[in-house]
């Protein structure tokens, strides 16, 4: 029977926080996930809450919208702790790849839809494309490269478009991670980067699909910077994300280097209960179970896509511990009446009740296992997407949830 | 009070789980290198929604699949990718035909114990141009591929010849696999050293190929038939209450998942609870502090590379766990997925390529690394590491074994080699 401080359940964002938070403190954490976490899916850039005005300060504007939302996750975290759990995240990204905010607030960053969108912290690969205009920047794609539709992104931004074809003939239809991996190497990015000068009209801003890399973003950037003489930057696509994998990759390698024990591809399929606290949870690889025991537990498994939270035709449920879900109403109150509509469907913010603690608590609010606690999506009452709130529930959630598991 | 929830509560052949997220073509280490395999979402589940059985198979692409696993172990739905492709490749392999040298290929526990009898020859003709030449062209085995040597004596005759240890010590099963028995029989000698340092008597029940090569050309039947055999050889041994461990995790994900999850094979269930991969066994002594052995230091650079069929089984990285039990020795793991090898993958003429591709992003890491030496539990991943690294590439417990204690006749660790790191500039792409 083996034994950890901490099992942490998901491998999204919010997991992986949890765990590498728990590691740095210490404790011996098994983290487990059915899967890679949603990270690698949508992973770009850290948004924290979307509705804060570019060139508005953060700290100043979110106390107030937090303080209008005493069910929401950051009621439970604050300001304090979601900019200590962010000050953790970036200390993961060292420079030359690192996270930064522009200014003190959101930047609006170009989309793979020709969209702008805000968000907080960005990678070092996207600084740039908070700062472009229209007029300067010239959007490339890529020929053969089904993922990025350079014309459409450049006809919504309104810049100019080009496509040029990648360096090695014969490699066209390749996928995101194919392209990626190429431009590690030196010799290809320069090919990359001496079609596009070739396009170049005196632009100042050149915008890439988000390929530029997985073991060497920021030395890309700047070998393309040095052969365009424009400022570079990624704009987020389909999925994956390659930004996103290098988040996770980045999690991965760092706890791991922390001795915490990684088990991604089976499910948490049991849990033992006693006397109100979970004492192991079984992990399925047929033919076989095992067991695995803590002290304490994180359940950080998403909602819908991750398998957190399942729904059927009457009822949402979380099917590990078997946790009171809050659901909006009747099944027929779940959807608003469009699936494109602006606001947040109701079932958006069906989830996990928790107290301050990030205990699950049942409806009347008592906590009903003492040595479990929820943390990122899985949590009621957020619209994370909508608020563009995501990864920044996430990272205080599963930072928060990790000190308080080890200081009870 | 227990609750339930298995992700795999659907048929093997039930594509619709996927929503075609594409986290697997993030993992997926063929379409990474090509775009003639289309990646694991569209060669398993999407294209597993147009098969038929009673239509012709049209996936020409479904052999470059390398069964590596990965796409299993990343989707966050639980969709049985690597079946799927497995059961199409079995359906287009079955239809086709299979090729004279796919039939030689995954039978050589055929033929292996009398290629070591005669070693010093089957290696003079395994190194022989011609004959390389000729298996090339009548073939199609790469001659670019160095094929492994035999020894002499096998690993089970070296243990055979031993005097018998029965001192009323804990029993402890040994599954050494073929290529341990034929062509790397240290790997089953330092097993052997490492058990018995911890204060175990080792047996070698009797033992056949695992039948992972045959998975791999989709030959079930075969698979199935290599798999009952073990089941029954192996089965005595752990009715006496006997644990076995492994040192291949390629034969160990085949024994202890496989011939259950897969292939359905009665008896399975109860050999799998009874087998352990030999790193994660050892680990578990020392983490229960009832380990015999300790380690001398060992003050050396080292990469750890975590092969495919590891991934799996699901029990972490044990041997990177045990190698930091050893003072002094920095090991450090290879932030890169599958060596391209692939098992018999890349000895084929016409995946050698691919394989090669995969392997460049494995010896770049490696070279950025700067280790000493590598050390991986796969016995296709140590020659291919060897070939792209020039380094001295070992299987963990060889080392471990070197710096028992008490290592007995063992080499002392000063004694392993260490070549200088030589690597080969990337060329063209081959892919074109």
């Amino acid at each position: 029977m083996k034994r950890w401080d901490l099992i942490v359940v998901g491998m999204g964002l919010a997991g992986l926080t949890a765990a590498r938070t728990a590691a740095g403190m210490g404790a011996k954490v098994l983290i487990i996930g059915r899967g890679m976490g949603s990270v690698a899916l949508f992973g770009n850039s850290v948004d924290v809450l979307g509705e804060v005005k570019p060139g508005t300060d953060m700290a100043e504007s979110i106390g107030a919208w937090i303080a209008a939302r005493p069910e929401h996750p950051y009621a439970r975290t604050g300001w304090k702790v979601i900019a200590a759990a962010l000050d953790e995240f970036r200390a993961l990204f060292p420079p030359p790849y690192s996270f930064e905010t522009a200014g003190a607030g959101n930047s609006l960053v170009p989309t793979g839809a020709g969209t702008l969108r805000p968000t907080y912290l960005l990678p070092a690969t996207m600084a740039a494309g908070a700062a472009m205009t229209r007029e300067e920047t010239l959007i490339v794609g890529l020929r053969g490269f089904k993922d990025f539709q350079g014309d459409t992104v450049s006809l919504h931004l309104g810049c100019r478009g080009t496509a040029v074809s990648l360096p090695r003939y014969g490699l066209e239809g390749l996928t995101a991670q194919g392209i990626a991996r190429l431009m590690d190497e030196e010799s290809f990015r320069d090919g990359l980067g001496e079609a596009i000068r070739g396009q170049m009209a005196g632009e100042r801003f050149i915008g890439l699909p988000a390929v530029l890399g997985l073991k060497d973003p920021a030395g890309a950037l700047k070998g393309l910077e040095a052969l365009t003489g424009a400022r570079v930057f990624e704009i987020p696509m389909l999925p994956p994300s390659i930004p996103g994998v290098r988040i996770f990759h980045r999690f991965r390698e760092d706890l791991i280097a922390r001795g915490a024990t990684f088990l991604m591809g089976n499910p948490a399929t049991g849990v033992s209960i006693k006397d109100g606290r979970c004492e192991g949870i079984a992990v399925h690889n047929p033919p076989l179970k095992t067991e695995y025991r803590a002290d304490q537990y994180i359940l950080a498994a998403g909602r819908f896509l991750g398998g957190g939270l399942q729904a059927d035709m009457e009822r949402i449920a979380e099917p590990l511990f078997d946790l009171p879900v809050f659901q909006p109403g009747e099944r027929g109150e779940w959807f608003g009446e469009r699936f494109f509509q602006p606001e947040a469907h109701p079932i958006h913010s069906a989830g996990i009740v928790t107290d301050a603690d990030l205990r699950p608590v049942d409806e009347r609010g008592k906590v009903v296992l003492a040595n479990v606690r929820a943390a990122g999506t899985i949590l009621a009452h957020h619209q994370a997407v909508e608020e563009k709130a995501r990864e920044g529930i996430a990272i205080a959630t599963g930072y928060l949830a990790a000190k308080r598991a080890l200081t009870q | 009070m227990t609750q339930e929830n298995d992700k795999r509560i659907f048929p093997r052949t039930f594509p619709d789980v996927c929503v075609r997220c594409a986290t697997c073509m993030a993992a997926c280490p063929v379409s990474r290198v090509t775009p003639r395999f289309p990646g694991p979402k569209q060669a398993g589940p999407g294209a597993q929604r147009f098969r038929s059985a009673a239509e012709a198979s049209v996936d020409d692409w479904i052999e470059l699949c390398t069964s590596c696993r990965l796409c299993d172990t990343v989707c966050p739905a639980g969709v049985p990718i690597s079946d799927l492709n497995l059961a199409a490749k079995a359906k287009f392999l079955d239809e086709r035909g299979r090729t004279l040298r796919d039939w030689f290929l995954v039978r050589s526990d055929l033929f292996g114990e009398l290629a070591s009898r005669y070693a010093g020859k089957v290696n003079r003709l395994l190194e022989n141009r011609v004959f390389r030449r000729l298996l090339d062209a009548l073939f199609g085995i790469d001659r670019r591929r160095d094929l492994p040597a035999y020894e002499t004596p096998t690993f089970r005759e070296w243990f055979g010849a031993r005097p018998a240890t029965e001192d009323g010590r804990p029993r402890i099963g040994y599954f050494h696999g073929c290529f341990t028995n034929t062509n790397e029989t240290d790997v089953g000698k330092a097993a052997v050293a490492l058990l018995e340092a911890h204060g175990f008597s080792v047996v070698v029940p009797p033992q056949r190929c695992c039948g992972i090569p045959r998975l791999g050309v989709g030959d079930l039947r075969g698979a199935r038939e290599m798999g009952k055999r073990n089941i029954g050889l192996l089965l005595p041994t752990v009715r006496e209450g006997t644990d076995i461990v492994f040192t291949s995790t390629s034969c160990g994900l085949m024994l202890r998942h496989e011939y259950g999850r897969l292939l359905e094979l009665p008896g399975a269930g109860e050999i799998a609870e009874r087998l352990f991969d030999l790193c994660d066994f050892l680990l578990g002594l020392h983490r229960e502090g009832k380990a015999a052995a300790r380690f001398r230091p060992l003050p050396m650079k080292a990469a750890y590379f975590a092969p495919c069929h590891l991934r799996p089984l699901g029990i972490g990285l044990p041997a990177l766990e045990l190698l930091r039990l050893v003072p002094d020795l920095d090991v450090r793991l290879v932030e890169t997925e599958c060596c391209g090898l692939a098992g018999l993958y890349g000895f084929r003429k016409e995946k050698y390529d691919i394989a090669e591709e995969i392997g460049r992003d494995l010896a770049a890491e490696i070279a950025r690394m700067k280790p000493e030496l590598v050390l991986t539990e796969c016995e296709g991943c140590r020659m291919q590491l060897r070939r792209l690294t020039g380094l001295t590439v070992l299987h963990p417990v060889q080392l471990l074994r070197n710096v028992l204690e008490d290592h007995g006749d063992f080499p002392r660790a000063e004694e392993l080699p260490i070549p200088q790191l030589d690597l080969q500039p990337p060329g063209t792409h081959p892919l074109q």
